[in-house]
């Protein structure tokens, strides 16, 4: 196959239908579609159900990577032979956000750096990433995570919107030879479409207000320090412990896998669900001992799991701002006034104070 | 595309390290009320020849229809061809274990974990203190000692339980109190029936046979096990004695569903009990949080 390497492509709007309809060539096509008043990341058969004026998704594109319930093998109880029933399709997840992307990167370094999930691989390699461009919100707050542009995520293609066309961004060879399977769409950049690209690009960071960014430079240490701070307290006294924080984060990974006999008791499968911090059996070990009594000691440990964890473990913070846990957090709980309050410096309390 | 992560996705697929292998119960021991200790072997037996283990690692292990737990491995690495679990029946997937008999099959994963650093212990004392199930790890490390006995200087071992019943491994106790070449020192809750007189040493708590150790210890490794809370007085009175803590290592506890570092359930502070434990020194129950 003849490949063009070349760093970007031009795609008017007007083309945007016909080359999401081409895309299905390449896979199963998921993007976010309206649901309500919200976004979901769903199958999609025709290009006009694909929404690309949205903020946020309730659910992170993980769940395609890293199902919520899997099966990770079945086994006959008479002779305990291991049957795997796992199949990965090709799939095309179009439309994520720059956060999502580096969401999906983060994913890829915990399934994949030490002892790979050899599942997780397949349907990763099986899978094209398409992002696309975006505007911030009052909870977005990836400008701070690093996260506001894809740069640094792995990723196949990524549309920025600079007006009438998408300054296309290609970033790997899957992605090249998805553009030239459809170069009838495309043009060659022009001098004016980088300009209209840095501009965008630079637009995008004059919309993060200040109060809505958190400071999280040396945050690791912050939280190291602060790990006896009333805050902790204060903050957990609202929470429900419902765990949708988790439910909803992008970068989450934790899991509890049961094993589930048939009716018959002859075939076992062992299902894995992913499970939350927040719930109290979390840290529970044999003989009743829970190392995380408290919902305040659940609490406090999603923010330090996040913001000293994986840099430990992943060298990321485990945050990519994509402000999913505040917008949907029953309780209005909020990750960046947290951050703010633990460094104390709170602009209400302030204001309170000096008024 | 960041490199790092591009190479992460051109590596061909590995093997599942989450499909076990089966094993066959050959043996299993009462040892005490709800204590018993499973032997197995596995069924392939190539797999059998080159198992191997440190002491201190432990394994996931499924019991049929019921699901995974991971078990620390109480047998020695210098004595191969069989794993032995001890386990207390305290829970669902424990309580289907119990009812299984030899000849029955189950399937095994890994060994985990980090297991004691016995090559920088070797050639130096070694003192073992174990509080109630506890001593099942560290039978591991007291067997890989006494086999290679010529590697170590001198060595102690301190063992508490509740009770006489509550005391596991008793023949083998037994017998290495008899031997001339390790020190052994027992300990019970409450002394109350002549066979709990004739058993401990002194009735109290661990750390009240800690003085009575002679060793130097600037030239001793300390490995510990035992419930939670003891960690936090069997630490603090090794210190009081001159241990140095960095030759103190504790084997920790924690809820696990996968033992690679993927489920999170382990999580201590920022670290893993699974893959950068459960085998901490005593340094790190200082510096992370809710540890012990």
């Amino acid at each position: 196959m003849e490949f063009h390497i070349e760093r970007a492509k031009v795609l008017p709007k007007a083309n945007l239908h016909s080359f999401i309809s081409g895309l299905k060539k390449w896979g199963k096509l998921i993007a976010p579609v309206r649901k309500g008043e919200k976004f979901v990341f769903t199958h999609v058969e025709k290009p006009e159900e694909v929404e690309l004026n949205y903020t946020r998704t309730i659910l992170p594109p993980k769940k395609f990577l890293v199902p919520y319930r899997r099966e990770r093998f079945s086994y006959s109880v008479e002779d305990l032979s291991f049957k795997t029933n796992f199949k990965a399709e090709n799939q095309v997840i179009f439309g994520i956000h720059s956060c999502d992307l580096h969401g999906i990167s983060i994913l890829d370094s915990i399934y994949l750096k030490e002892n790979p999930d050899p599942r997780y691989l397949e349907v990763r390699k099986r899978t094209v990433l398409i992002g696309v461009s975006c505007v911030p919100d009052e909870f977005c707050f990836c400008l701070a995570t690093a996260t506001a542009f894809p740069e640094g995520a792995s990723w196949d293609l990524f549309l920025t919107d600079i007006g009438a066309d998408y300054f296309v961004s290609i970033g790997s060879p899957k992605g090249d030879e998805i553009v030239y399977s459809q170069r009838s769409l495309f043009r060659d950049i022009e001098k004016e479409d980088l300009n209209a690209y840095k501009a965008t690009t630079l637009k995008k960071k004059s919309l993060f207000k200040p109060e809505q960014l958190p400071d999280l430079e040396r945050i690791s240490h912050v939280v190291e320090l602060e790990y006896d701070s009333e805050v902790w307290q204060e903050e957990a006294k609202r929470c429900l412990g419902c765990g949708t924080c988790t439910n909803v984060c992008p970068t989450c990974f934790c899991y509890t896998s049961v094993d589930v006999p048939n009716i018959a008791g002859t075939e076992v499968k062992r299902i894995e669900f992913t499970t939350s911090c927040q719930y109290p059996y979390y840290s529970l070990v044999a003989g009743g001992h829970y190392f995380k009594a408290t919902r305040a000691d659940r609490f406090k440990h999603r923010y330090y799991h996040k913001l000293v964890g994986y840099p430990y473990q992943v060298e990321m913070l485990g945050c990519v701002g994509c402000g999913r846990c505040s917008a949907e957090c029953p309780a209005s709980i909020s990750m960046v006034e947290t951050i703010k309050r633990l460094r104390g410096c709170n602009e209400k309390e302030l204001r309170e104070v000096t008024e | 595309m960041k490199k790092s992560l591009e190479k992460l996705l051109n590596k061909p697929l590995p093997v599942d390290p989450y499909l076990p292998h089966k094993v066959v119960i050959t043996d299993v021991e009462e040892l005490a009320p709800d204590h018993k200790k499973f032997s197995f072997t596995f069924l392939n037996e190539e797999l059998n020849a080159k198992w191997h283990h440190l002491p201190g690692q432990f394994v996931m292990l499924t019991v049929p229809k019921a699901g995974e737990i991971p078990i620390s491995i109480c047998s020695s690495p210098t004595r191969r061809g069989t794993v032995e679990l001890t386990v207390r029946k305290v829970g669902r997937k424990t309580e289907v274990l119990h009812r299984m008999k030899p000849g029955d099959l189950a399937a095994i994963r890994g060994p985990y974990g980090n297991g004691f650093p016995v090559e920088i212990m070797e050639g130096h004392n070694l003192l073992i203190i174990a509080g109630g199930l506890g001593i099942a790890p560290l039978r591991s490390l007291i067997w890989f000692a006494l086999d290679r006995r010529h590697r170590f200087k001198e060595i102690y071992i301190l063992y508490g339980t509740r009770n006489y019943q509550m005391v596991l491994y008793k023949e083998e106790l037994k017998r290495l109190r008899e031997r001339s070449d390790v020190k052994c020192l027992f300990v019970l809750d409450r002394c109350e029936t002549a066979e709990d007189r004739e058993w401990a040493d002194v009735e109290g708590v661990l750390t009240a046979l800690i003085p009575q150790v002679e060793l130097d210890p600037a030239d001793t490794y300390v490995a510990v096990c035992g419930p939670p809370v003891a960690y936090r007085f069997i630490g603090k009175e090794l210190l009081k004695n001159g241990y140095p803590e960095s030759q103190i290592f504790v084997s920790l506890e924690r809820k696990m569903e996968c033992g690679i570092g993927k489920c999170g359930h382990c999580q201590i502070g920022y670290k893993f009990a699974c893959v950068d434990g459960p085998i901490f020194p005593l340094w790190d129950t200082k510096n992370l949080p809710e540890m012990i």
